[in-house]
């Protein structure tokens, strides 16, 4: 930890971050109003798929940087798990050097151009920026400015691919290509390792690409951070259920040293209520996977999803949002929420509800789903809610909802979709002997995020059962350092 | 040859000894101990709703710096019923294959919410019946005592829509008009009615200073408060009646069946006795059969009941009188 401030402090005490600090004093730079995200408007943007948020213009980039104090001790940095050296990549573009500022974002993030996008900046990063703590003013809105570096790096053509040691020949793989695992994957790369990423469905990304709906995060965006990592030398493989296509027994008798384990957090959960089997209710999971990768939005393919007028979504985070904003885009006439809490006690970004509720998403907080109704050929066509209303607070600190006596009351839907949560992945905690689970059934792993087996680590959903990306790749990054310092302490000094 | 037979529910049971809902009834060794040991059916330790949200509240309470995802815990408290539910589902199933006696599933409900739909799923999984152990605490000042006795009585209608299967309430005694309670419980389409629903209370520990659990066992002398109310119902009500409470030896058994009483549920008698005090039980009661010459015990149930008595009124006696005054000083 010494040696990191140490670190931050010689990299703060360059000629040209004090040159830039000198020329703007600090109340002038506290003056400036953050800046806003250009969206596009939320008529249009309910009825097409396309990104949100549009992104910050360069001059807008720049003089939001400005904003930044570049602090003696930097606490925003301490708020960001993949510890990304964030002064110094806000001076960068303050100096317009927008592809330094990539580089820098790059040194500690492989995945700049998600992160920027995704990241829930405003309990992370911002949350500890010195205008939320001191000033008690908007933070530097560092999100925003990590996707301006990455998306212009981008589009500039002149992407740069991080350097990588020569390969030591060891093989290690990971389980699953979330972002949990893409980070591991371009530490273990940059170590010298060679690395392979064996993927169960046919595309890459994970929660990525199956999970966050193309408005929120483009494909292309994780295609081109995926490009960047097989660059690096990273091997992909798809259509590779490691418990099932090869056990991790097999892979160790091919030759691989040691294993991460993201296989995330894929096994639907539901409420278990009568008519939960009708015809019409999904599992985000199932909604969100066929539309964001099997083009079931598309009515010319041969398993098209329902697309419903009277849509509701059960829940209150970020993938209920996913999909009630995704309903909305496929004609939902109500595409509407049901939340048995309060809006104060959901889950969900605070961006994401506002989204929402611009594009006309319905809000049915303090209501409970209890039972669905169905007509005679099991397709579901209405469903009966309870009122709620908030006990006393539960050992999280969150009020308890509770159901009010006799307020049952029926509405119409023709599309149900159930976001309550899901379970980790069970394929490679049954199929691996030995490997300690805890009750939730997440992989138990120690500091280094290394499981109860030595040459297995593991990180993200199945070991936090939901995570962040960026908590995701924090893990991806730690179970990394670990390996590495263990195989080289094996294998490299043999 | 002594017929022991009753019908409890629109059951038959051998006898009308059933084991009520304990830590006795909750694994599958146990109960095939208490059907080796003569018991004639079993109702299930109680899945209790409120245990649940318990759960709920100490695995919040328990989170480590892994788990502190808000989305991913918001609805666990599902996960938890689910769990339990399948697990209870799992205990009915393994017994209905082990042993021959009626399963007697038991639901212990706060409240009216969705915790009814789960009764279905206990009739898929095989069992004999459903006790219903209901018992909304009345602390809530808010509350009227008509709403909390229509709570009731929406729990068993919102029961009763769900199952084919018998269901019974074990409920409590503690009603403004108790009679009325059990009147109108029975008018509903329930089967049976279980009197009566014992509870922990809270204790003080004087040498701590703090609050302590009383003792988890009735005494040999709680049987006379469902003795009182069986005489009083049970010619009264067309539904089934168990007496519960404090019934540990064959004379109470024998009172409560004189009562009225189709059968009798005991617990701590088993704790306190062991499993051999069911079938000395039943040997006394048929030696007390034989000695008073009935051959079957639908020959002398409800011979003490409310309209079998020449002064019912005694059955309502609640104040203390001449006699009883009188008798407490003699016995100085």
């Amino acid at each position: 930890m010494e040696n990191i401030l140490e670190y931050l402090k010689e990299e703060r005490a360059q000629a040209w971050r004090d040159e830039l600090r000198k020329k703007i004093k600090s109340k002038d730079r506290t003056a400036i109003v953050r800046v806003k995200m250009h969206e596009q408007d939320h008529d249009i943007r309910s009825r097409n798929n396309l990104e949100v948020n549009l992104g910050l213009k360069k001059e807008e980039a720049v003089i939001e940087a400005q904003r930044c104090l570049d602090c003696v001790t930097p606490t925003c940095i301490k708020g960001c798990p993949v510890n990304i050296n964030i002064p110094k990549f806000v001076k960068k573009i303050e100096k317009e050097d927008f592809l330094g500022a990539a580089k820098v974002l790059k040194e500690t993030n492989s995945l700049p151009a998600v992160c920027g996008r995704v990241c829930p900046q405003e309990k992370q990063c911002e949350q500890e920026c010195f205008y939320t703590q001191k000033l008690k003013l908007a933070p530097v809105a560092i999100g925003y400015l990590e996707r301006f570096a990455a998306d212009f790096e981008r589009e500039s053509g002149m992407s740069s691919t991080p350097d990588v040691a020569e390969n030591n020949g060891i093989k290690v793989a990971s389980i699953g290509s979330g972002p949990a695992a893409l980070a591991w994957a371009s530490d273990m790369a940059r170590f010298g390792y060679k690395v392979t990423v064996f993927e169960a469905l046919h595309e890459i990304g994970g929660v990525l690409k199956y999970g966050i709906p193309e408005f929120r995060l483009p494909n292309k965006i994780v295609d081109f951070e995926i490009d960047n990592m097989k660059k690096m030398g990273i091997e992909f493989r798809t259509n590779f259920i490691v418990g099932k296509t090869m056990t991790i027994d097999d892979l160790r008798e091919a030759g691989y040293k040691a294993f991460f384990v993201g296989s995330g957090a894929g096994l639907p959960r539901f409420m278990n209520i009568p008519g939960e089997n009708a015809i019409g209710v999904f599992s985000a999971n199932e909604y969100l996977t066929r539309i964001n990768l099997m083009n079931a939005a598309k009515i010319n393919f041969d398993t098209p999803v329902l697309s419903g007028l009277n849509v509701a979504i059960i829940g209150g985070g970020n993938t209920a949002m996913d999909s009630v904003r995704t309903a909305k885009r496929l004609g939902a006439e109500h595409a509407m929420i049901i939340y048995r809490r309060s809006e104060e006690e959901m889950p969900a970004r605070i961006e994401e509800v506002k989204h929402a509720k611009e594009e006309g998403i319905e809000f049915l907080n303090l209501n409970n789903p209890v039972e669905y109704k169905f007509d005679k050929n099991g397709k579901v066509t209405s469903m009966i809610l309870q009122k709620m209303v908030l006990g006393e607070p539960d050992a999280s600190g969150r009020r308890s909802p509770v159901p009010l006596e006799n307020s049952e009351y029926e509405i119409p839907v023709d599309t149900v979709v159930v976001a309550v949560g899901t379970s980790p992945n069970p394929l490679i905690p049954a199929s691996v002997s030995g490997l300690k689970t805890t009750r939730w059934g997440t992989i138990v792993v120690n500091e280094d995020m290394q499981s109860s087996i030595e040459d297995i680590y593991a990180g993200g959903d199945i070991v936090r059962g939901g995570a962040t990306v960026i908590l995701a790749m924090g893990d991806g990054r730690t179970a990394a350092a670990a390996m590495h310092k263990n195989l080289a302490k094996k294998l490299l000094t043999k | 040859m002594l017929d022991l037979t009753t019908r409890y529910l629109g059951l038959t049971l051998k006898n009308p000894l059933i084991a009520a809902s304990s830590g006795y009834t909750s694994n599958l060794e146990h109960i095939t101990q208490l059907e080796q040991n003569g018991i004639a059916a079993v109702v299930l330790k109680s899945i209790f709703e409120e245990e649940i949200i318990n759960q709920f509240h100490e695995s919040m309470g328990g989170l480590d710096k892994f788990h502190s995802n808000m989305e991913y815990l918001d609805y666990y408290d599902y996960e938890l019923k689910n769990e339990n539910i399948n697990n209870y589902v799992q205990l009915i199933r393994n017994a209905k294959a082990k042993v021959s006696i009626p399963i007697i599933a038991s639901i212990n409900c706060v409240s009216n919410s969705e915790w009814t739909f789960f009764a279905k799923k206990l009739q898929e999984a095989g069992a004999d019946a459903l006790e219903l152990n209901i018992f909304i605490m009345p602390s809530d000042q808010t509350k009227t005592g008509e709403q909390i006795e229509n709570t009731y009585i929406d729990i068993i209608n919102r029961v009763r829509k769900e199952v084919k299967i018998p269901v019974s309430v074990k409920m409590s005694s503690y009603f403004s008009n108790l009679s009325a309670m059990i009147q109108r419980i029975s008018e509903t389409k329930i089967d049976g009615i279980v009197l009566f629903n014992r509870f922990i209370s809270a204790d003080f520990d004087i040498d701590k200073i703090a609050v302590s659990p009383s003792y988890v066992f009735s005494n040999d002398k709680e049987y006379s408060l469902p003795l009182r109310w069986t005489a009083i119902m049970s010619s009264k009500i067309k539904c089934s009646i168990a007496a519960s409470n404090g019934i540990h030896d064959s004379e109470a058994l024998i009172k409560l069946l004189l009562a009225g009483a189709d059968a009798v549920q005991i617990a701590s008698t088993i704790y306190l006795n062991g499993m051999g005090q069911i079938d000395f039980m039943l040997k006394n009661l048929e030696d007390w059969m034989q000695s008073k010459n009935y051959t079957s015990i639908s020959h002398f149930k409800g011979a003490l009941s409310y309209n079998n008595l020449k002064n019912p009124a005694e059955l309502e006696r609640v104040q203390f009188m001449r006699y009883f005054s009188d008798h407490a000083i003699d016995n100085k």
